[in-house]
């Protein structure tokens, strides 16, 4: 027994050397440029040595915590490399003068200041929020007649049911062109015979903002739709039946009883839609890419009317070349969409514990 | 027996492992192997080309086919366009160890790349241009490989027959009573309207916010005089009382112009209208030519083929000048495949290359020895500007990135759509220029 241990822990603690040895000797050539094709092979084996060698490590005390760890770190790697990481090298570069290609210095807190003080930004975040209200409200209350709708005796119910959610199957780009088109060239032309306008509603920052909401409801209505339509479904069958017996109207069984019957979906429809119309981009970007101007916002003429967040952020980036204080407002834009989820989770938590 | 299970559950875990890993290694093993292979073709094996004239992408991929017939070396062609982001996407592929041999770069995007291009002053072609690109400190950095003008693009038939002289209109005055005179005659001459102008904001931003505004930085200078982008660049300044003469010429446009396509119009629409005959005149440049003999060739064909002329923005009197410049120029990477990259530009401003760059590509040969005509409806007005001497430089492309697309074309816009009037124009253009400048 006792000499079984020994060699074990012999074992796994040469497995443990000759791992480490190979992983930084991977990693040094890896920095150093070494060309040499064996990097790859020795930093697996070297990972798959100390691996093993926890493994085998004879403790009885801490062998499920390895256990544990050697079971969880495959999804903690790839969380690592795809989230933790870029998410720690995009605060840094925000605080860099960093132009895509190169940095030249640390700048501290310089372009979070230059960002505050943006009046054009300042009006996207207004806009997003405003987006974000309208959004939230007009998509739930039309998302949740047409379920009413879809789910009630009609003829066909499955082809309205397919043809409400079809615009969802599009993508942002495409539909955003082909709304362009329907509004520059279509909307034109019978407004210019009706009543002499010349001028697309995308040319205008009002009309604009609201030809983008009407898109984005057209297509994001039928999705969630689909979700309010699942809720009415389970709906069980005697409560609606026995409320019709006791003479109860169609008004008030849907406020009395339908609709605090799916408040669950209801919450999940709300913050669906709240964080989806937070990061809207594709449909905006296509439609009028931000154009539209406002006259006067703080004292300042403006010439990105209806740019909302996510595409100031991209606009900042890329075509004003300036990737760190675009990096600097995704940040913020990352801790605003935190909250939000925390909140939603929170929410979320607590009803589920009432049900 | 659960141990035995474990130990193959762990073995399972440890797998899927190598897999991730192995994917994460994945990439540095491509690096290392790009590495390797660019030092390969250092002999002479493949270079890469970025180019951002998708137009030109057949013809490039063909002189691409004539350099390997001749030496062997494979050139592949990487086009990028029609509102592709070139330098961002220039950028990722820097980021991800990428990076073509041959890239396209214009004007503040060199800035992105300072002290990574070869810099190319002992190359041959370098004595037989004027138009190669050189930084400050007198590196050059660029191969130009066409050229392009920008002015006022008319229809040489409809003036013909409306009896306007193109080559008297050096003034305001002369094109506004050009304008008025084709206006008079519109139905006769079965226009549309006088002038094809579209300023619509989000996706023509670059023909009003770089092109147009490019007269008020440079009509009527010489090559050399850096003035207005001098005083743009020092906390976006504008000249006002070159502005407002400036001004009220786009106005002049304004009024002339086909209000169906002024506000939202597309770029397809205002040449397919200029290449039916519809418009006397079009507020684009050269590079319309190959829209119209290319996508728009039957319409062009039906409305006869006519000949086309090209007349300076004159906003003020005695503006002689249609702008020309190589658009963009290509670049070679310093830590590319850099012999062969050299070895296959100085081939191209070579007969051999220039026959297939100027018949195929259309491109207007910026190399003196060259020969060959473009087959181009805009060659020989830009030749006889070129050769009278009477041509300005490019110097929008120095505007700060981004000052079209984010700020200036939208004033335009609201310009064109009647929110402004020519003196509030004027004061808007200056307040977005600082705004542009001091953010």
């Amino acid at each position: 027994m006792n000499a079984n241990t020994t060699g074990k822990k012999v074992m796994s603690l040469a497995l443990l050397v000759v791992g480490t040895v190979l992983m930084v000797g991977s990693l040094v050539m890896d920095f150093t440029g070494s060309g040499s094709p064996m990097r790859g092979p020795m930093l697996i084996i070297g990972a798959l040595g100390i691996l093993a060698g926890m493994y085998f490590f004879p403790t009885l005390a801490r062998h499920r915590g390895i256990i544990n760890f050697i079971f969880l770190f495959p999804l903690l790697f790839c969380f690592a490399v795809t989230v933790i990481i870029p998410l720690v090298l995009g605060i840094f570069y925000s605080m860099t003068d960093w132009n895509g290609v190169k940095m030249n210095a640390f700048i501290g807190l310089a372009n979070y200041m230059t960002m505050f003080k943006d009046p054009g930004f300042l009006w996207s975040i207004l806009l997003t929020f405003l987006f974000v209200v309208f959004n939230m409200v007009l998509v739930n209350v039309i998302g949740f007649s047409l379920a009413l709708l879809c789910t009630s005796r009609l003829k066909g119910i499955g082809f309205f049911r397919a043809a409400y959610f079809l615009p969802n199957l599009i993508g942002g780009i495409v539909l955003g062109y082909v709304w362009q088109f329907v509004f520059n060239n279509v909307l034109v032309k019978i407004t210019a015979t009706a009543f002499g306008m010349q001028n697309s509603i995308l040319a205008n920052t009002p009309t604009a903002f609201a030809a983008i909401i009407v898109v984005y409801i057209w297509q994001y209505a039928g999705y969630i739709m689909l979700i309010y339509i699942n809720g009415l479904v389970t709906i069980p069958g005697d409560v609606l039946e026995a409320a019709a017996i006791d003479g109860a109207s169609p008004t008030l069984t849907l406020f009395q009883i339908k609709i605090p019957m799916i408040m669950s979906t209801i919450t999940i429809c709300t913050f669906l839609t709240l964080t989806s119309a937070f990061k809207q981009f594709d449909v905006n970007m296509a439609l009028t890419n931000g154009s539209g101007s406002v006259a006067n916002f703080l004292g300042n003429y403006l010439t990105n009317g209806t740019q909302m967040l996510a595409l100031n952020i991209y606009n900042t980036a890329i075509s004003k070349n300036s990737y760190a204080l675009g990096q600097a407002k995704a940040v913020l834009f990352f801790i605003i969409l935190a909250c939000i989820s925390l909140i939603q989770v929170r929410i979320s938590n607590s009803k589920e514990v009432e049900l | 027996m659960k141990k035995l299970f474990a130990l193959i559950m762990a073995l399972a875990m440890a797998v899927s492992l190598v897999a991730c890993g192995g994917g994460n290694s994945t990439p540095s093993g491509n690096t290392s192997s790009g590495d390797t292979s660019n030092t390969a073709a250092a002999s002479g094996d493949t270079i890469r080309l970025v180019n951002g004239k998708i137009e030109i992408d057949a013809a490039l991929k063909n002189l691409a086919a004539k350099y390997k017939e001749e030496t062997g070396v494979t050139v592949e062609i990487e086009s990028m366009g029609g509102g592709v982001d070139i330098q961002g996407t220039l950028k990722g592929y820097y980021q991800a160890g990428n990076m073509p041999d041959i890239f396209v770069n214009n004007g503040t995007d060199f800035d992105n790349w300072t002290g990574m291009l070869v810099d190319m002053k002992d190359q041959a072609w370098v004595s037989d241009t004027q138009a190669a690109y050189k930084d400050d400190s007198g590196a050059v950095i660029g191969f130009p490989y066409t050229t392009e003008a920008i002015g006022l693009a008319y229809n040489a038939s409809i003036l013909e027959a409306a009896g306007v002289d193109p080559a008297t209109l050096t003034s305001p005055d002369a094109i506004k009573a050009a304008f008025e005179t084709i206006d008079s005659k519109k139905a006769d001459l079965g226009l549309n309207a006088v002038v094809g102008y579209c300023a619509e904001a989000s996706s023509l931003y670059w023909s009003t916010g770089n092109h147009l505004f490019a007269n008020y930085i440079d009509g009527g200078l010489d090559r050399e005089d850096t003035t207005y982008i001098d005083l743009l660049s020092d906390g976006g300044q504008l000249d006002e009382a070159r502005m407002t003469d400036f001004a009220n010429f786009v106005d002049l446009l304004n009024q002339y112009s086909d209000p169906s396509l002024l506000v939202s119009g597309t770029y397809d629409q205002q040449i397919l209208n200029f290449s039916s005959g519809k418009y006397a005149f079009v507020t684009q440049g050269s590079w319309i030519g190959a829209t119209m003999t290319s996508d728009d060739a039957d319409a062009y064909a039906a409305a006869g083929n006519f000949k086309c002329g090209m007349v300076p923005y004159a906003f003020q009197a005695g503006q002689e000048n249609i702008l020309t410049s190589a658009p963009s120029y290509w670049s070679v990477f310093g830590e590319g495949n850099t012999e062969a990259a050299l070895a296959f530009l100085d081939w191209c401003a070579t007969d051999a290359g220039q026959e297939i760059l100027v018949t195929e590509a259309n491109c207007i040969s910026p190399f003196e020895s060259c020969t060959f005509v473009a087959n181009d409806p805009f060659a020989q007005t830009i030749s006889d500007y070129i050769s009278a001497g009477k041509t300005s430089n490019w110097h929008w492309s120095f505007m700060k990135e981004g000052l079209a697309q984010n700020y200036t074309g939208q004033v335009f816009a609201d310009f064109a759509a009647g929110n402004l009037d020519a003196a509030s124009f004027v004061s808007t253009m200056q307040q977005v220029c600082a705004a542009c400048y001091n953010s």
